[in-house]
């Protein structure tokens, strides 16, 4: 009994000790520390995924905890207080239509993103005209042969009202135009991931996700007036359906938020990891 | 509270010179126990009750404010639900959820039931502890994954077997639920029938009933008290799934005209629009009275259903 009881206490110092060494250790070294929470966007997600991980490695004692739902969800859970950066697929410092802008917050520009038109594989069309998208998804257009394919009913799968990606496409590659609510081969998504699993499983669908989702065999970007979709269109400027991703902050960013912005805004990893995840730097727009 | 210290003198007859005072001892700490657990019970009770309160303030509180901004009858009467032209009609998720959770039903009851009395009845024994640790299981999965499953492996069933060029819609989604709610359902009226005495088989059996006229007429009827609550329990399931009817049911917000139009159910439209609409706004608000909508059916489903089990069973 007495020696398990020396044995324990030995035990518990040696633990707390090496703690406390490291600890010290890692204050030494690095003396940011804090929590950072980004909401919003999943268009953006994967891309503060990817610098969290790589943030975090260079400062240990920086918690960064990220999660999306809806790129209105950013800037709202920064005007509530609950996260520091609100992920959004556009500036939200300023009215767009169907949402009126946040005051006070500030929209930090942090990636380029590249939109892409999707349809099932078994579509034989590759290529559509903003025309033809503005009559697909007004619901003018309903068969596959109006455009060039086969004979076939077009299966419409969009966004819901307030997803970034949705009103960005609106706004680019709909020139504005309207997207039907009611019709029969009509169907919303709630995510990305879902609308990917959609047209993917849906034949005759069509349907608009961020380039980075663009994989796999089931589903197929088309062109866009006779334009691919691809990163090197979008910064050479042939090809026009892309915005800017924004990390909103309540005023200007500080403490370990400001770092973490300017990290992901910084030279290396634009042209690093945020390339290899099919983004575009900010830098290569000007 | 005599007993247990009766027991505990007899059980320690070895320290009997100590019985008297140790035994006051325990009578003492019986009753302190049964004391403390009596208001630990309470205090557990109204816990849960205050808990159920809070969502009913909170959740009705913002719901209320939705009729300061427009009236009742647009938002229970009208079926144009196009919040970002201001039209906030939910008559059609009403419809929508009623028709699908009973459509589910219509679907789900009566296999389960089946195989409920194939279990308890019928079939031999190796066969039910084959089955019943499958219906365990199946219990068990995630609804996210027979979503999945649903989009993945039932849409285009029903897509090829229909001939429509979407397939989502009501039928999609009461099979998705059928197939969550039915272990559940089995299960609960499989232990029901197990319950009913055996006496009141061999009674029935004795006045020469056939196995049909035993199990129609007198082990179901006995059970039907947890049949019932077998029933609630799978349709209160079957109105509050969200994760896996969302990715089924296509969400339009229009009535539902066929079986395969694309549509939405109360929790399917919340699921969809809550993440995208500002706090303060009329839509908020209306997607909190859907909410709010939702806690009352179930509410009310589930009283109506006691109340036809308590009046069944009154008439036997």
């Amino acid at each position: 009994m007495k020696v398990f009881k020396k044995f324990t206490v030995t035990a518990l110092t040696a633990v707390i000790a090496v703690t406390a060494s490291f600890a010290g250790a890692a204050a030494a070294a690095d003396s940011l520390k804090g929590k950072i929470t980004v909401n919003g966007s999943t268009a953006l997600l994967p891309l503060t995924l990817q610098a969290a991980k790589e943030f975090q490695k260079l400062h240990p004692k920086v918690k960064i905890a990220a999660s999306g739902k809806g790129s209105v969800t950013g800037p709202q859970a920064v005007k509530k207080g609950i996260a520091d950066i609100g992920a959004c697929d556009w500036d939200a410092s300023m009215d767009v239509p169907g949402f009126k802008a946040f005051e006070g917050q500030v929209a930090n520009k942090v990636a380029v993103i590249p939109f892409a038109t999707i349809v099932n594989k078994n579509v034989g069309v590759d290529n559509l005209t903003t025309e033809q998208l503005k009559g697909i998804y007004s619901g003018k257009i309903t068969n596959w042969k109006e455009v060039g394919g086969s004979d076939a009913d077009i299966v419409v799968i969009t966004r819901s009202f307030g997803s970034g990606t949705r009103v960005n496409y609106q706004a680019k590659a709909l020139s504005g135009g309207d997207i039907v609510k009611k019709e029969k081969n009509y169907k919303e998504t709630g995510s990305s991931g879902d609308m990917k699993t959609a047209v993917g499983t849906t034949p005759n669908a069509i349907g608009y996700i961020d380039l980075v989702y663009v994989t796999g065999g089931d589903i197929k970007a088309v062109k866009y007036n006779g334009v691919t979709a691809s990163t090197d269109n979008v910064i050479n400027g042939s090809y026009k359906i892309w915005a800017y991703g924004y990390y909103m902050t309540k005023g200007q960013p500080t403490g370990a938020t400001k770092e973490f912005i300017s990290y992901v805004q910084s030279k290396k990893f634009q042209q690093g990891s945020l390339k290899k995840l099919k983004f575009i730097p900010i830098s290569a727009m000007k | 509270m005599g007993a247990p210290v009766h027991n505990l003198a007899t059980t320690r007859m070895d320290s009997s010179s100590k019985q008297d005072s140790s035994a006051q001892r325990r009578h003492k700490r019986h009753r302190l126990s049964n004391v403390f657990f009596k208001y630990y019970f309470l205090f557990s009770i109204l816990a849960l009750c205050f808990v159920l309160g809070l969502v009913f303030i909170f959740i009705g509180k913002t719901a209320l404010l939705l009729f300061g901004q427009i009236s009742p009858a647009d938002f229970f009467l009208s079926f144009n639900w196009t919040p970002e032209e201001d039209a906030f009609g939910a008559a059609a998720f009403i419809v929508n959820t009623l028709s699908l959770t009973a459509l589910t039903l219509l679907i789900a009851v009566p296999i389960s039931v089946g195989m409920a009395v194939l279990n308890a009845e019928i079939a031999p024994k190796w066969m039910t502890s084959f089955i019943r640790p499958i219906l365990d299981l199946l219990v068990g999965i995630p609804s996210i994954v027979y979503g999945y499953l649903g989009l993945t492996v039932l849409l285009p069933f029903l897509r090829r077997v229909s001939g429509e060029s979407l397939g989502d819609g009501l039928l999609a989604a009461a099979l998705v639920l059928a197939l969550m709610v039915l272990p559940t359902i089995t299960r609960i009226s499989d232990d029901a029938i197990v319950a009913v005495p055996r006496k009141y088989r061999d009674a029935a059996y004795a006045l020469g009933s056939t196995r049909l006229q035993v199990i129609s007429r007198v082990v179901l009827p006995a059970a039907s008290r947890g049949v019932v609550s077998a029933v609630i329990l799978g349709m209160t399931r079957a109105v509050g799934e969200t994760m896996a009817v969302v990715m089924v049911i296509g969400n339009t917000p229009q009535l539902a005209k066929s079986l395969f139009s694309p549509t939405s159910v109360l929790t399917s439209n919340i699921v969809m629009q809550i993440s995208n609409v500002e706090y303060d706004s009329t839509w908020n608000y209306a997607l909190h009275m859907m909410a709010f909508l939702l806690l009352l059916i179930s509410f009310v489903l589930i009283l109506v259903i006691r109340i036809l089990g308590r009046k069944r069973r009154d008439q036997a």
